[in-house]
Formats: C-alpha cells, structure tokens, sequence
C-alpha cells in the first residue's frame, strides 16, 4: 500500500504517504491496492475509448462506469475490497468492450487499429489474491526511482484531481446532466496516465485541462441540482431535533435524499441532513417536504459522535465514511459509491428497509430548543442582490469579500479558518461553502451593506456558484476576478478539493491560500511552480493574512 | 488507586484506574468502559486478556476459562484480576469491542418455542417497544444475550441465531442441560407469551469483517447459533466471501436447523456445508450417509486440501474448541476465532 491522495496522509520529517497495514482514513492496505487495479483497468478503457471516441464511436456505459469507479476510490468513500474485486472484473469486461468498439470503429474508418500495450493490455487476475500480487504494476509510486519525485508528484496530481472531476460528474450523472466533453476530458487524460508520461510539461497542461473539465462538471452539477429541485433561496433551517422518529442522510447525494423523502412521506418520519447536505433545504423541490425537519450534527470528522447519539438509521450517501462503531453499525446504510464491509448498502435507490428501521427505533424523546441558521445564498441569490452588493462596494461600506471555503478535518491546523472568520472586519462579507463552514456557520456575524455578513453558497460540490458570483461582479465592475476586492481562502481535504484548486488555476484565478498544509504530493519544485505562476500560497497567521488581504486589494 | 493501560489487538489504547478491592471489569465500569465479558465468574473466559507488565492478583476461575497453559502465557481474566500495582494489559479483540455505555436490559416475549432435535430448544424473542431503544433488534452477528427469568434469579448467555433486524425478533437455539435451571424452565413452564429479560448484546465473537481470507465456520450442537446468525448476515449483505459450515452433532436424532443451512445455502451459493455425526445410529432407515465423525476431524481433511487459509469460527463445548485449535494449527488455518460454551 502507498496511498497519499488527501490531506490527512501520514507524514513524518523525512516522508509523507500512508504505506501500512492501514491508511489515515482507516483504509486497509489490500482495498487500497484493488483500488490501484481498478484505476490501472480504467487507464486501459480510457486508451481505448479515447481512440474510438476520435473515430467518432463513444460508450456512454463505459464511460459512465468510469465516473462510478474513480468516485469509489476517493477518501472516505469505499472500504470494501470485495466490492473492488467485483470492480475491477467489471471493469475488464468494459475494457474489452471499449478495444472492441475502437477496432471496429477503426477498420470502418480504413485504419489498421493501434495494438495498446501497458494497462490496454493489462489482464487482472480472476481473485483477490492474484489481484494483489498485481497491484504493483499499478502502483502510483511505481517510477519514482527512475523518474524522481516531481514527474510522479505531477502524474498524482493528475490522477488525484481526475478522481475529483469524476466525482463531480458522477453526481450530475445520475441527476440526469451528462457532457460529452467531459467524458472526453476523461478518456484523454486517463490515456495520458496509461502512457506513463515523464515530462513536466504535458502533466501541468493536463492538470489545467482537467481544470477546465472540472468547470464543466461542477456546471453540469449545478445545472442537474437546479433543474431537479430548483434554485437554492436563503432558507432558515432548524439545526436542532424535534420530537419523532428519525432519520440521519449524510454526504452529498441530493437525488438520494429526494429518494428517502418520497419513501418517508405521510410515515411519521422526520428526515435530518448531516454535513454536507445542509444546504438541500434551500432547493424548493426538496423544501416543500415538510418532513425534511432540519440539520443535525456538524462536519464528516464528527460522525461518529454523532451518529451514536442519533436515535435512528443514517445513510451515508457519496462520500465522508468514517468507520461505523458498534454503536450505530447495526443502523447505518451505504449508498451509491459508499461502501463499508459489513455493513447494508442500498444499489437501487430502494429505502424500504431504511424506513422500516426508522420505525422501529426510538427518534428523538423530546423536542430540544430551537436554533436556527440561514443557508441557501447561491449564485442566484447574491447575483439577485448584486446591484444592492456593488453599490455597497462602491460606497465602501463592503470593503472586500473573503471566500473561506472547502473540507473540514480534524487536523488542529484548521482552526485557522474558524480564527481566519472571526477576525474578519465588520466591512467585509464571508462567502462559505463546503463543510469547512461548520466551524463557524453558528455564529452570529450581523450584517453589513443590507447583507448577512455570512453567506452561505452550499456544499464543497457548488464552488461553481461561487465562480460564477466572482465572474459576474468582475464583468459588472469591469475588472478580471484578480482584480475583485475578493481573497479566496480554501481548505482542502480529499480530491474535489484537488479538483477545485485546478479550475481556480485554470481559469487564472491567483492568490488562493491553501492549508492546512500543501498536498503531500507536491514536491517543494512543483510548489515554486504554482507559487511562481499562479500565486498559490499557504496558509499562515489568520489575522496577518487578512491584513495582506486588504492591504493587497487596497 | 492504580492505573491500567488496555492495549487492544487494533493498537487503541484504553485507560483507567482500579483499587485493589474491585476486580479489573468492576474497574473498568466504573470509568464507564465496558470491557468484552459474560459471566463474571471466572467461568467462561469471554473476559480474558494478556499481562503484560504490573502486579495482578487472581480469585480462583475454572480451567475451562483459563487453562494453565494459558495462564502461563501471560492469560488472565478480568473478572477474577486485581490490580496491585499500575498494570499493563494487551486484549484480543479490536477498540470496536468495547462499550461506552451500559449493557441494554430489555424486556421481551416467547412468540415461538419448539424442539431442535432431540437435546435442545429453539426459542424466538419479541423485543417489546422501549423508550430508549425502540423495538429493533439491534446486534453484531455472532454476539450473544444474557436471558432472564423475571423475578427468578436465573440468568444464562445464549448466543444469537438470526441476523441483526428491525422487527425485533431474537432467535436463541438452547441445549437442555439435565438439571439446568434455564433448562427446566424451558422444558417445563416456557410457553408462548411469556417475558423475559434480555441483557446484551454482548459479545466479540463475530466476524472479522477485515480480514481477506475465506470464512469457515466450524459449530458443535448449539454452537451453530452464532455461525447461522453470521452466515444469514452474510446471505443478506450478499457477502461474496469464500465460505464453509462443519455442523457436528453426536446422534442423528440431535440434527436441527437443517431447513434453515438450506435457506442460508440458496442465498450464499458459494457456502458450502458438512454435516457431521459423531455416532451415526443403527436403524437401517435413518443410517446416516454424511460425515461420520467430529467437525474438528471433518475440518482436518478440509484443510488439508485447501489452497488458502481460512479464518476459522469455531463456537461450541470447551471439548471442541481445543480440538479445532489444535487443528487449525496444525492444519495452517489463519486466524481463529473461538466462543466456549460453559454448562448452565
């Protein structure tokens, strides 16, 4: 096992990567080889698919496929290793399909097809323990000796943030939103890996055109979040429990909250967000459940507090699994990527036997006394107020705005950002999204310029909302986004994260601060790379950073 | 007032502190840690664990619980252990083991009660509704409830049967001991309707859902209970791991569950199951054509042709467990985990 894809990754003086029995994130060394066969697999129908789709044939399951199974290997995700071997089979017989279709797609077009060597021509063994006497050959360290730190820092930055990319389209996916250029983007930097590149040059090209694919994705999410449940209205939440039975729906997956809501209808069932599914009661279709009682809980990091006090199932749909204790394994479920062993999953949407679990454990006694917070200020929102925010600009009442967005951890470092928030002036406005926010979301910033002080745009999964509000109000002051009274400070955790900080780059985005430390994948040259071109920074001193903050944008 | 470090097999680190009037579960409780144990008697070994370093003192236990051998390895049981000094102890079992709270109590009714073959009874448990916990039967597959006769005084560990469930439902498969108190109670007053009090659950015996290799489950008489309850998790998960069922009985006529192997088996197709007799009867029209002998001799041979090494279950008399544990060493088993019955 080595695995060092997110920011918890073991790290000592002299080394940083997960490399024992097990990693930081509680994955265990078999999982996170299969995890490398199933990637190198992917490499191989990427090769394929990549050819074909120039040819002009493309395979929408294949391709879909990929989005699932990269999904499945993100932090906190899939513990499985059973479910990986079935992956990985799966997988294979999906490459087969896709060399099938590139060599019929050639001969139709006069071409003599390529013969693929490397993960093309990879043949995975039939069960686990052949698997993982390959997993070597899949390894994302594997050249390190022959190629040094930086090319293999690069290839892993690429693999990371198309994991992210992947992730984000899949959640669009299964909303009904799909973009051929992004399965395009896909196959073409999956072919990229599959050809184990050892330039500098076309890794950094790629990791900036999975940047842009990534905007794609995030547009399709947006666009699949709103087209589904409509568009996200500031909305005042209850953040404590009421009376009645319950139940508790975590990651990210809003078509599997709408799924329970329906299955829970007129039941007596109160439905609770927890972590990043905070921001479902702001969509109108999802709202209009009276049921859809309120939040419960704080960030990922917390669950398993948390979900021990909670008195009824919980669902853990997409990502934020940490491993389930005694007390609440017999209650939890998995969902769509999400997998632990031994613990129930539900594949088909079908949360039959969730209900009945629901009803068959206590809810809460009583009700506790009511605190609410607002959330909901996405895109549509702050644009709707966007003469009310410029004249407040140019008045000087709002003098700059800082986005404090992305994961939460339990790292102590990350009391940067709850420091970083309360430390800002009381002339400046907090844009939130993620579930970093959870760290300070509960206090009361007041107003300034007619607006909450606080704005909270969504779940890590709508940095596009905030993209699009620094866009807008840079065309609206005649400026680039640079030039925006506007510092962008992003805690990262797993590869969304990787995703995001690769569209603020590709889109020119500079002077992000980044922590709570810089990805144990970037070498100290390629850091001086996004120092150097981008004006990447890590985090440092809050009170000090908001003060070259201001003096920058001053 | 003396400090005890618990250092479980998963390398968490537990700590607390105990006198030395109170033995070290006593200790334990009082910190709110609620350590893997069942009869507090020093009878069934469920709470035994390693010395590593410090000053122990042990009340008197039965070898079944703790054999000399074992003793002279470093066992103890926490049941019958007290401090004199600060104390260092390693555990078998995993962080995930151990409670935080108390054991639940809660009542419940015989909704089903009837023979398992000729020297045991299956019973079926109703949680009824509670406040606090609601009715669902919330348990690890392969753990084990203590049941009560209310007001009685009787008391007695029986391992689980069927799989974790919203409905409420406990199934418990119960050798009639001659002269047993539970046993009497069973054989002569149990009747549909009754109450009776559920301490638990409780218990580590249940599947080491990390572990990669193949699963085989090896059960004497009632010892098929927690293999059944694991096996009908596995069926419901669809659980794709390897596994085997060596179901050993003395006689013919003490066979039981077989229609529920069945149900299991058209579920796990990759389960593959032996049933063994130790002492096949005579009578022409019930000659027992299966295995003739104990599970323990039937997982020998098994072992002895398997290409990977199975993580073995093994779950009935003292008797059997040492037989399977000598096999399964000396046979290149994996890991094996054990559950003793104790006579009740």
């Amino acid at each position: 096992m080595f695995c060092y894809q997110c920011e918890q990754t073991f790290r000592s003086d002299n080394k940083a990567g997960c490399a024992g029995a097990k990693g930081m994130c509680g994955k265990d060394a078999a999982t996170a080889d299969l995890q490398d066969v199933l990637l190198h697999v992917c490499e191989g129908i990427g090769q394929y698919l990549h050819r074909a789709r120039r040819l002009g044939a493309t395979d929408a399951e294949a391709d879909r496929f990929l989005l699932f199974a990269f999904f499945t290997t993100l932090t906190n995700v899939n513990f499985s290793a059973a479910k990986f071997v079935e992956f990985i089979q799966r997988a294979a017989q999906l490459r087969d399909g896709a060399k099938a279709l590139y060599e019929k797609a050639a001969r139709e077009a006069g071409e003599t097809p390529e013969t693929l060597s490397g993960a093309a021509a990879f043949v995975p063994a039939k069960d686990m323990a052949g698997l993982l006497a390959q997993a070597g050959e899949a390894a994302i360290r594997k050249d390190v000796a022959r190629l040094g730190e930086d090319v293999v820092g690069l290839r892993a930055l690429v693999l990371y943030g198309l994991k992210g990319v992947c992730a984000y389209a899949h959640h669009a996916c299964v909303l009904g939103e799909e973009r051929d250029a992004i399965y395009a983007a896909v196959e073409h930097a999956l072919d990229l890996l599959a050809s184990e590149p050892e330039d500098i040059g076309p890794l950094l090209d790629e990791a900036l055109a999975l940047g842009r694919a990534n905007f794609l994705a995030m547009e399709a999410l947006d666009a699949a979040n709103t087209g589904n449940f409509g568009t996200p209205e500031p909305t005042s939440v209850r953040v404590t429990p009421i009376k009645g039975k319950a139940i508790l729906v975590s990651g990210h997956d809003l078509k599997d909250l709408h799924a329970i809501l329906e299955a829970t209808k007129d039941k007596g069932i109160n439905v609770y967000t927890h972590g990043e599914l905070l921001p479902a009661h702001s969509y109108p279709a999802l709202r209009s459940y009276p049921h859809l009682a309120g939040n419960y809980g704080g960030a990922w990091q917390d669950q398993q507090k948390e979900f021990a006090e909670f008195p009824g199932p919980i669902v853990m749909t997409s990502n934020c699994l940490i491993e389930p204790q005694p007390r609440y394994r017999a209650r939890i479920f998995t969902a769509g990527p999400v997998g632990w062993p031994g613990v129930r999953h539900i594949a088909n949407e079908d949360f039959t036997q969730v209900v009945q679990a629901a009803l068959a454990l206590p809810g809460f006694a009583e009700d506790a006394e009511e605190q609410r917070i607002t959330v909901g200020f996405g895109r549509a929102a702050v644009l709707g107020v966007a003469d009310k925010v410029i004249d407040a600009v140019k008045s000087g009442a709002i003098r700059h705005f800082f986005m404090i967005g992305g994961c939460d951890g339990a790292a102590p470092g990350r009391n940067y950002y709850a420091d970083f928030a309360h430390a800002t002036p009381d002339d400046t406005v907090i844009l939130t999204l993620g579930c970093g926010k959870y760290r300070f979301n509960k206090h009361d910033f007041g107003t300034v310029g007619g607006l909450p002080r606080l704005l909270d745009m969504g779940q890590c999964n709508d940095a596009y909302s905030a993209l699009v509000v620094a866009t807008k109000l840079a065309e609206a002051f005649g400026v680039g986004v640079n030039e925006l009274p506007l510092s962008l400070i992003v805690s990262w955790f797993e590869q969304k994260a990787a995703a995001v900080l690769l569209t603020l780059l590709a889109l020119g985005v500079r002077n992000v601060r980044l922590g709570p430390t810089l990805p144990a994948f970037l070498t100290p040259a390629l850091v001086d790379v996004l120092v150097e071109k981008f004006g990447v920074l890590p985090i440092g001193d809050a009170r000090a950073d908001i003060d070259a903050a201001l003096s920058r944008a001053a | 007032m003396f400090k005890v470090e618990l250092l479980t097999r998963d390398g968490a680190a537990i700590a607390f502190d105990a006198e030395p009037s109170e033995n070290l579960l006593a200790a334990a409780e009082r910190a709110n840690i609620y350590l893997p144990s069942s009869c507090r008697e020093g009878a069934c070994g469920a709470c035994r664990v390693t010395h590593a370093s410090g000053d122990i003192e042990l009340d008197a236990y039965s070898s079944a619980a703790l054999s000399d051998a074992e003793r002279a390895a470093g066992g103890i049981l926490l049941c019958r252990a007290h401090a004199h000094g600060d104390v260092a102890l390693h555990a078998p079992f995993d962080a995930a083991s151990i409670g935080f709270a108390p054991t639940p109590q809660r009542r419940a009714t015989i909704v089903d009660i009837g023979p398992a073959g000729a020297r045991a009874m299956r019973i079926v448990l109703q949680y009824e509704e509670d406040p606090e916990f609601g009715r669902a039967a919330q348990f690890v597959a392969g753990q084990f409830g203590e049941l009560e006769i209310p007001e009685s005084g009787i008391r007695r560990s029986y391992s689980l049967a069927n799989a974790p469930n919203w409905d409420g439902k406990l199934e418990f498969l119960i050798r009639l001991q001659p002269g047993g108190a539970f046993s009497t109670y069973l054989r002569e007053r149990a009747s549909i309707g009754d109450a009776l009090i559920v301490h638990g659950p409780k218990g580590q015996f249940t599947l080491d859902e990390a572990s990669l290799a193949p699963r085989w489950f090896v059960a004497g008489g009632t010892g098929l209970a927690p293999a059944l309850s694991m096996l009908r998790h596995m069926a419901e998960l669809a659980d794709p791991c390897p596994a085997r069922l060596f179901f050993g009985v003395n006689r013919v006529d003490e066979l039981f569950a077989l229609d529920a192997l069945e149900e299991i088996r058209a579920a796990l197709p990759q389960l593959a199951v032996t049933i063994c007799v130790w002492a096949p009867e005579t009578p022409p029209e019930t000659r027992w054509r299966g295995f003739a002998g104990t599970p323990a001799e039937a997982l020998a041979q098994s072992l002895a042709n398997a290409s990977e090494r199975p993580d073995i279950y093994v779950c009935g008399p003292p008797a059997l467990i040492t037989a399977v544990e000598t096999v399964a060493l000396a046979g290149g088993a994996g890991a094996t985990y054990a559950e003793r019955f104790s006579a009740a």
